[in-house]
């Protein structure tokens, strides 16, 4: 069922589907994950390069190799601030935080982003930190209030570049409900040849049935109770077990006039 | 009520199931690892399999199955279209004459030219209060002060007293450019993206940066200096300054498209002169890494002070010259700017 937070891609094929948009939480910890792993990575590069310092120190050369280490960490410390989200995200569409928490980039049209969105988009991080400049991104006002007042979650960065950050959800293939027990004689006699329920209901009664076992039985008959008495007054039924009710009708909806279906779903001799 | 399909759901999905999991497992493999990585075989099992996905799709939601394979084929679209549909990189290594590098190398001056006004707009921002800076710290050194600390003033008049004569070592030399380029190009790329905000943002780093320049050259002058400082200043001045001043101007384009977004809506403009002005950001950090590079090794070496300003002029003539004529009549990059005019970001 859509969410408010979710974005249709249409794609060439005309075919739509949709991608869940990531809220300010989940990217706020991918990104700290991610100033994690710099700033590790960094401390590592920086202890051996003291270590090669010092160890110039011993033979004599300590002047030359100082500057030339303390050069090398500087350079460091610009591309982990300037280059190390604009290239990753240009060249996998995810930072090794995304990738944990799950986030990819993506254009608004749900596509993959390129090098220059990317370097667009982390660039503008500056923009987004504003107005509290120099805290590594971590309290990004502008960038929170951004993505509160867009609908997709965007921060000005992803305003400029037109992308979006998706959490790609991946959902097992579920098993076709089946009546059980089979449909009895006097339930056929009694149920209708043509259920037509709307979408809604339809989607209602099949998450009902579907998480009915995991609930139980009291809860299961208070819910099925809410609805079914209507739905068995619509359609001529007597309901005297609303579970069962939800479950018959819910079968003749899904699979009357298919020509494989149980014999529950048949609709005796017409095609519809 | 007519039936799109006559299969019920379990039918449809044994009969497919097969095929979605291969699908899956292509689409997994390829969005780990690649699609390149995958065999030929493989990829070229996969643009069927995707389209035949979709058509499972659309035939699912009009027979009316279930929600849930509904959405589990809706997750598999999802994941298949990420694998085979890449980024529009047509245009940067479009056919033709010419790597996307040379494009770039194209690219940029023309868009600085696109951008003039914004640019002029810039180049006043810091020229005005750095020329003001300037003069006053001559006419009172105590002006600097107010702008500057005492304690970062003091050193910088030791250090070009002494001169260029003994050079520097190799060491300080690194250091310096290191230095220059998390620093400068930091500041640089900071003065483009707070162009967001109407502009205000980049303006204040422009003149700041400009009166605080000026003063600070102004107070090395007026302590007997100037010449040394002149030298020193020359061989870079013209790339480091130029790249400020045009990552200062990107960012007032971005800022000004917000503000007069013209015949389109006000994010749509933000976002066209966000890609028309990238290959400028681009351009002003590869001028800094340059500028760097020439601060750190060439400018506070030895060489005599008649070669340095000499070598400064040229640069800032060949700087000039590449703004003005560079570009000109490449019909790639004039390719690349039309098809940008009007497309949103693919």
């Amino acid at each position: 069922m859509p969410l408010d937070t979710d974005v249709a891609i249409e794609t060439p094929e005309h075919i739509v589907f949709r991608h869940r948009v990531a809220g300010p939480a989940r990217r706020f910890l991918a990104y700290l994950l991610d100033v994690v792993i710099c700033y590790s990575v960094f401390s590592i590069i920086a202890v051996i390069v003291v270590i090669a310092v010092a160890g110039t120190a011993v033979l004599g050369e300590a002047e030359g190799a100082f500057g030339l280490g303390i050069g090398f960490l500087l350079v460091v410390l610009f591309a982990i601030q300037w280059l190390y989200f604009a290239v990753l995200e240009g060249w996998l569409g995810r930072t090794p935080g995304k990738r944990a928490l799950g986030l990819r980039v993506v254009t608004a049209s749900g596509r993959p982003i390129g090098f220059r969105a990317a370097a667009l988009r982390n660039v503008l991080r500056a923009a987004d930190a504003l107005p509290l400049a120099y805290t590594a991104g971590l309290l990004s006002i502008s960038g929170l209030v951004s993505m509160i007042a867009t609908r997709r979650f965007q921060r000005l960065g992803d305003l400029v570049a037109g992308t979006i950050v998706i959490v790609p959800e991946r959902t097992r293939a579920a098993t076709p409900l089946l009546l059980f027990p089979p449909a009895q004689p006097y339930e056929l006699a009694q149920l209708p040849d043509d259920v037509r329920l709307d979408a809604e209901e339809r989607h209602a009664i099949e998450m009902f049935l579907r998480r009915g076992p995991r609930l139980g039985q009291a809860r299961q008959l208070e819910l099925a109770s809410m609805i079914a008495p209507q739905l068995a007054a619509r359609f001529g039924l007597r309901s005297e077990n609303p579970m069962r009710t939800l479950a018959l009708l819910y079968d003749r909806a899904a699979s009357a006039g298919r020509t494989d279906a149980p014999a529950s779903s048949k609709v005796p001799g017409s095609w519809r | 009520m007519a039936l799109v399909s006559s299969l019920t759901e379990r039918a449809f999905v044994d009969r497919r199931q097969r095929d979605w999991d291969r699908l899956d497992a292509l689409a997994r493999v390829a969005q780990g690892r690649g699609l390149r990585r995958l065999p030929p075989e493989d990829i070229a099992q996969l643009s069927p399999l995707y389209r035949d996905v979709c058509a499972d799709l659309a035939r699912a939601e009009a027979a009316r199955y279930g929600a849930q394979l509904i959405e589990y084929l809706q997750g598999l679209t999802a994941a298949a279209h990420t694998a085979v549909y890449g980024h529009a990189k047509g245009r940067w290594s479009a056919p033709g004459r010419g790597s996307a590098l040379r494009v770039a190398v194209e690219a940029f001056p023309r868009a600085v030219r696109r951008h003039r006004v914004a640019m002029l707009v810039a180049l006043l921002l810091f020229f005005v209060p750095f020329f003001a800076g300037l003069l006053a710290t001559l006419a009172d050194p105590g002006f600097a002060v107010r702008i500057v600390p005492e304690a970062q003033l003091r050193p910088l008049v030791e250090a070009y007293s002494r001169g260029f004569d003994s050079g520097r070592d190799a060491g300080t030399d690194a250091l310096m450019a290191g230095f220059y380029v998390n620093n400068n190009v930091g500041i640089a790329l900071r003065c483009f993206a707070t162009g967001l905000t109407f502009g205000v943002g980049s303006a204040f780093y422009l003149v700041e940066n400009g009166l605080a320049t000026g003063a600070i050259m102004g107070y090395v002058a007026a302590r007997g200096a100037g010449d040394n400082i002149l030298t020193f200043v020359v061989g870079h001045g013209s790339l480091e300054l130029g790249a400020i001043v045009l990552a200062g101007g990107a960012g007032l384009a971005l800022g000004w498209s917000i503000i007069a977004p013209g015949d389109r809506t006000r994010i749509a403009s933000l976002q066209a002169a966000g890609r028309s002005v990238v290959v400028i950001v681009f351009g002003a950090a590869v001028m800094l890494f340059m500028a760097a590079a020439v601060e750190g090794f060439w400018s506070s070496s030895s060489l005599p002070a008649v070669v340095k300003r000499s070598v400064g002029v040229g640069m800032f003539v060949i700087v000039m010259a590449y703004m003005v004529l560079g570009g000109r009549g490449s019909e790639q990059a004039a390719h690349i700017e039309r098809s940008e005019e009007d497309d949103r970001w693919t």
